[in-house]
């Protein structure tokens, strides 16, 4: 039995979060594409050589003309003068031209008096530009480079080929500019402010508040009032922001009602950054509370009876029944709640990709959003799956750490050695 | 403090608990509430303090009408028969817990604390948890907490149900002596017949949500006023024989034992009876020889106890000093003690 469910976890739990580590690791994108690349030195590769050899950069940014065997072989195929094949051969074999002005006056120049046509004919061949050519191996990159005069050390080689290779290569830049981003720390610090209002005020505070009050309620009530603070978390998220949507639009419920009051319709969801948290925040926090209610209930429906009984004859005040016997008791439920609840919301942007994308701006983006963004969807193109793997790997680690702190704050040890319900 | 219910009524939705009862119970008095499974000893309790409201009546504790006070406010201290301490308190927070809702100050605490405990010798548990501690110790722990407050009335739900028989003795007297010491009215709800007449000045016999009788213990078992009452009270339990009053006597079966009874005058001939004849007043003493066969020995170690079979096929039991002469299967002629017994119409009442 131990071998499938090795199988299952191996390929369904730590498959997922290895292939995040690798691709975090590399500079994947739509660019790179995921198999290999070929060497081009494109206008990137050249801004990217520009730091360390500014002399090579704009050289081989320029076009390039070289009299060699090569172009006089495809001159004499094209059988025009063979005076242009002879005289180019004895004069100029090996002259290097920067551009295509200075070798087409050399080509003019010739006693056999190419038309304009042909002049232009045969620069062509002569043409050894690097710019924008592809190299299927890095040894026909450097071959070429050397016939137009670049000799380069093996060092600089190393150099040359690494800003030209199209493909992905291992890199730890990814985490390099998450480090470094201003963009990043804004996604974080969004992060950090929607997960900790969202668990504090919703998922655990308003959660417990929900419980305790059905709690104290004549039980029908109490399962009607459960029932309909369920209706978040069972109606599809779909549907569920779709109504928040149509409470919010210019021409939804929130504008209709504040017409009354001569306020211009105005979309209330995306209309400030403001307004954005408050909905992002209330729709989860919806969804959220609606678990911890449960949880909450039914570990204070596991009180016993008597310790109610007992706290109210000790003179005990509901305020204080709350306070002594039921929080103390609820603890476990409480971290519980606490730690699944940072994690799906660390995790889950449905609600907010669903509702604001984000916005308006980048004003409701959150850490997974925005890996989401990075690696899968967004409007330039290119999607950049080495970056937004490591987004998800930094919030792989984020979780671990929280919980491994929750854990240390409910003092799990005490939790589990010792019975928490003895009579 | 005197306890009154007066006309006391309870029921839980339509089902009807408890019908008008009057019960009172005398200041520093500890008075037992005895009754089998169901019969509402609980819920008597838990209306006295406060926990049910009465669907009817009144309840007073002295001159002052508790009915329609809530439980914090009636300063009762009641022991729950699961203990309900509160499992994340340690003994000493569990002890101090109704002072601590008080906000009396810390240090008063502890000391109330240290106090009672030594009261009730736990003194060197204050630190531990409910989990870590015995029956025995815990339900010394709920006793504590029940006194702390120095409660007027002192409610006990069956607390000893949960304690092996040596510990089961030992806190009997201990209860007792704490109530006298502290002076305080005492209700003590249990089934166990022995616990509520070793340990109360009066006993309470309930039925199906009404008080049979209310007497001393002695009183109760030697002037039963029903056959369930003379059937409740008394280990080993009496025997209850069915027979016909003839003339003045308790007749049982064809030409079967014949009793003169005083009480039995005036009372028509085939009336049907039963008669009642606890183990002790059926043995070697007393005056109308009956004879059988026994079924049944068993020692109890300074006693033993018999069951015989008349011959109609109903059985006497017999409790009598050690003896090894008698084994089961043998015919014995042994003495019942006439004027002991007591004779019960068909519904139960006592003639
Ligand atoms: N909350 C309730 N709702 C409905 N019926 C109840 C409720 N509480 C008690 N009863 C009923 O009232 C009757 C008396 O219950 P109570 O708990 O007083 O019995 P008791 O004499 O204490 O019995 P025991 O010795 O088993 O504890 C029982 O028939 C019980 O089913
Ligand atoms: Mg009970």
């Amino acid at each position: 039995m131990i071998a499938p469910a090795a199988v299952m976890i191996f390929l369904f739990f730590l498959m997922p979060v290895v292939l995040t580590a690798i691709f975090a690791m590399t500079n994947m994108s739509t660019a790179t594409g995921i198999s290999g690349g070929v060497w081009q030195v494109t206008q990137g590769a050249v801004n990217r050589l520009k730091a360390d050899m500014p002399e090579l950069a704009s050289g081989i940014a320029e076009p390039r003309f070289v009299i060699d065997e090569e172009g006089l072989a495809a001159l004499e195929a094209l059988k025009l003068k063979a005076g242009f094949t002879a005289e180019l051969r004895t004069s100029h074999m090996g002259e290097v031209f920067p551009s295509r002005r200075e070798a087409e006056r050399v080509i003019k120049a010739l006693k056999d008096r190419p038309s304009t046509r042909e002049v232009k004919q045969i620069s062509d061949l002569f043409n050894r530009s690097v710019l924008n050519t592809r190299f299927e191996t890095r040894d026909e990159l450097m071959a070429s480079l050397k016939r137009l005069g670049f000799t380069l050390t093996p060092a600089e080689q190393e150099t040359v080929a690494k800003a030209t290779y199209t493909g992905w290569v291992w890199t730890t830049e990814n985490f390099r500019i998450i480090a470094n981003s201003p963009d990043m720390a804004q996604i974080f610090l969004n992060t950090a402010f929607y997960v900790s209002v969202t668990l504090l005020v919703f998922n655990v505070s308003y959660a417990l508040f929900l419980a305790i009050t059905t709690h104290y309620m004549p039980a029908s009530t109490a399962s009607i009032f459960r029932a309909i603070w369920l209706l978040p978390r069972i109606t599809p998220v779909v549907i569920y922001v779709l109504m928040w949507k149509w409470l919010t639009w210019d021409s939804g419920f929130i504008s209709m009602f504040m017409g009354q009051f001569g306020y211009p319709p105005k979309n209330y969801l995306l209309d400030s950054a403001y307004n954005a948290w408050f909905f992002v925040i209330l729709i989860n926090g919806f969804i959220g509370a609606s678990m911890g209610m449960l949880v909450f209930s039914s570990a204070i429906k596991a009180i016993p009876q008597a310790h109610f009984h007992a706290s109210e004859v000790d003179g005990a005040s509901r305020w204080q029944q709350v306070r002594h016997i039921i929080l103390p008791q609820l603890r476990w439920p409480i971290l519980f709640v606490t730690c699944y609840q940072t994690l799906s919301l660390l995790a889950s942007f449905n609600e907010i990709l669903l509702s604001t994308r984000g916005g308006p701006g980048k004003a409701t983006e959150v850490w997974s959003l925005a890996a989401y963004h990075t690696a899968l969807q967004n409007y330039t193109g290119n999607l950049e799956y080495g970056l937004g793997a490591a987004m998800a790997l930094v919030l792989v680690v984020v979780g671990i750490v929280l919980s491994l702190i929750y854990l240390r704050i409910f003092r799990y040890d005490t939790l589990i050695s010792k019975p928490l319900i003895e009579d | 403090m005197r306890i009154l219910l007066d006309k006391f009524s309870k029921s839980f939705g339509s089902t009807k608990v408890i019908e008008d009862m009057d019960l009172e119970v005398g200041s520093g008095e500890m008075l037992a509430l005895l009754g089998p499974s169901g019969c509402g000893k609980s819920t008597t309790l838990f209306a006295v303090c406060g926990i049910h409201r009465p669907t009817a009546g009144r309840i007073l504790f002295g001159d002052r009408d508790v009915t329609n006070l809530p439980s914090q406010e009636r300063n009762v201290g009641v022991v729950f028969q699961s203990y309900a301490l509160y499992p994340h308190m340690t003994v000493e927070e569990n002890i101090g817990f109704p002072l601590m809702v008080k906000r009396v100050a810390a240090a008063d605490i502890k000391k109330q604390v240290a106090d009672i405990a030594a009261l009730v010798h736990i003194e060197d548990l204050l630190g531990r948890r409910p989990a870590q501690l015995s029956g025995g110790q815990q339900q010394r722990v709920a006793l504590a907490r029940a006194l702390i407050r120095r409660p007027d009335v002192l409610l006990l739900d069956e607390p000893l149900a949960n304690l092996d028989a040596k510990l089961r003795l030992e806190m009997r007297s201990e209860i007792r002596r704490l109530q006298k010491e502290t002076g305080i009215t005492a209700i003590l709800v249990t089934h166990d017949q022995v616990e509520a007449m070793s340990m109360c000045d009066r006993i309470a016999i309930m039925k199906s949500g009404e008080i049979v009788q209310i007497a001393t213990p002695s009183q109760m078992y030697n002037d039963p006023r029903t056959s369930f009452v003379a059937s409740f009270l008394g280990n080993p339990p009496i025997s209850l024989l069915k027979g016909k009053a003839e003339q003045g006597a308790f007749v049982l079966g064809e030409n079967g034992l014949r009793l003169p009874l005083a009480a039995l005058s005036g009372i028509p001939d085939g009336t049907a009876l039963s008669l009642g004849v606890r183990p002790e007043h059926f043995g070697t003493a007393g005056g109308v020889p009956v004879e059988g066969r026994v079924v049944f020995a068993e020692t109890q170690g300074r006693e033993n106890l018999y069951d015989v079979v008349l011959p109609d096929g109903s059985v006497l039991r017999s409790i009598q000093p050690v003896r090894d002469d008698v084994k089961p299967g043998d015919s014995v002629r042994w003495n019942l003690d006439s004027a002991s017994t007591f004779v019960f119409a068909e519904d139960g009442q006592r003639l």
